[in-house]
């Protein structure tokens, strides 16, 4: 079982913002190694604490620094001078931040839901009677200070996901605008994925009409405005699934489509009854 | 909830000493209720905190944790939920899982 050290130092790593993995050893023909643990970080640096040999520490860093490469939780057959290791390695990769702009109805599920999906969420709001941990208990961070400022030096990452729902479709505008300029500097593989802007389509069009001149080098592929999946959302609580079942959509690179649409006849559907030792 | 919140409620059962295994899907194999990685205390008297997928595949491996606490080794349980379709209330997912069971505390047997 992990030690607190292991535990202090994954902890550490995670508040750090670093990616890191937690490996276990699941078989060894030396049943005292089944169940021992021990850190990577993405540098390579391999935390033990079971003193293993300079060689077997290598192999592991060998077969286990790919998989936190790809960020993929999985177990991987390691063999090693005639013997046969299995590791689980589990990643823990950094969390994707959620940005809510905007402390009003809406953003208070959209918080909640977002952090119980595994997000690192900040609300941001320029009024401090809004602002404030007591609204917003789940967030991880409720910042205030104008829109301008915080989106002038908020770091962004394609694991970034913003949200503009603020008071009033200037300030989403404008914290818009401060995104696409620092978004024009970086390639469109280092962009956000997805910055999501609540408005009708009359004013989305009005705003579109000036920013397409303002921004000729940003192709607003990653811009959702209306936000959401159409589910025909109306209350705020409606309204965050909707937000966030597209952010999933999103970020899983998925559909967004009803599962059933895979299954074009439940008639034609054929069921083989499988035994064991077949 | 995301894991390290499960490890911080493992070292809390850790600290107070209570007799606990811990249950952690490590590789799955066609359709299973729950991907690779999901995980479960289990408690001497039979209570979980978390799921790996519920149903009686949860329940073989509930069972198998009391032996892995008693005897403080960990084991390997592969959950098979390919047989049958319209048996009890199992199998419905048709995939088989790979858990790894621990102990919490562990007895070295270095």
């Amino acid at each position: 079982m992990i030690s607190h050290q292991l535990y202090e130092l994954l902890s550490e790593a995670l508040s750090k913002k670093q990616d890191i993995a937690l490996i276990t050893i699941t078989k060894h023909p030396d049943l005292s190694y089944v169940g021992s643990k021990f850190l990577l970080h993405k540098n390579g640096l391999l935390v033990d604490e079971n003193q293993f040999s300079l060689g077997l520490q290598s192999k592991f860093i060998e077969y286990c620094l790919p998989i936190l490469k790809q960020h993929k939780t999985k177990t991987v057959p390691i063999p090693y001078n005639e013997i046969q290791i299995e590791c689980y390695v589990e990643v823990f990769p950094v969390p994707s931040h959620l940005i809510v702009a905007g402390a009003g109805h809406v953003s208070e599920p959209v918080a909640e839901i977002g952090k119980m999906l595994g997000f690192y969420v900040t609300v941001i709001d320029d009024r401090q009677k809004f602002a404030n941990d007591e609204r917003f208990p789940f967030a991880d961070e409720v910042v205030c200070s104008s829109y301008i400022d915080f989106f002038r030096n908020v770091p962004i990452t394609p694991e970034t996901y913003i949200l503009l729902l603020t008071r009033g479709h200037k300030f989403d505008v404008v914290s818009l605008q401060e995104l696409l300029k620092r978004e024009e500097h970086l390639e469109v593989k280092d962009r956000t994925k997805y910055i999501g802007m609540i408005g009708s389509r009359r004013r989305i069009s009005g705003v579109f009409e000036q920013l397409k001149s303002e921004f000729t080098d940003h192709n607003f592929i990653n811009i959702y405005s209306p936000v959401g999946l159409d589910v025909g959302a109306q209350t705020p609580a409606e309204i965050a699934i909707s937000i966030l079942a597209e952010i999933l959509k999103i970020k899983n690179a998925s559909s967004g489509n009803s599962l059933k649409e895979k299954i074009s006849s439940y008639s034609q559907l054929k069921f083989r009854e499988r035994f064991k030792n077949e | 909830m995301n894991n390290i919140d499960f490890y911080k409620k493992v070292m809390s059962v850790q600290n107070e000493g209570i007799k606990a295994a811990v249950a952690t899907i490590i590789g799955t194999k066609g359709s299973t209720p729950r991907r690779t990685g999901a995980k479960m205390i289990i408690f001497a008297d039979g209570e979980i905190y978390g799921t790996i997928g519920g149903g009686c595949g949860e329940g073989e491996v509930i069972e198998k944790s009391f032996s892995v606490m008693d005897q403080g080794i960990p084991a390997q349980h592969q959950v098979d939920l390919t047989e049958g379709l319209f048996y009890e209330d199992g199998g419905i997912c048709g995939g088989i899982m790979d858990v790894f069971i621990e102990p919490i505390h562990q007895i070295n047997i270095l």
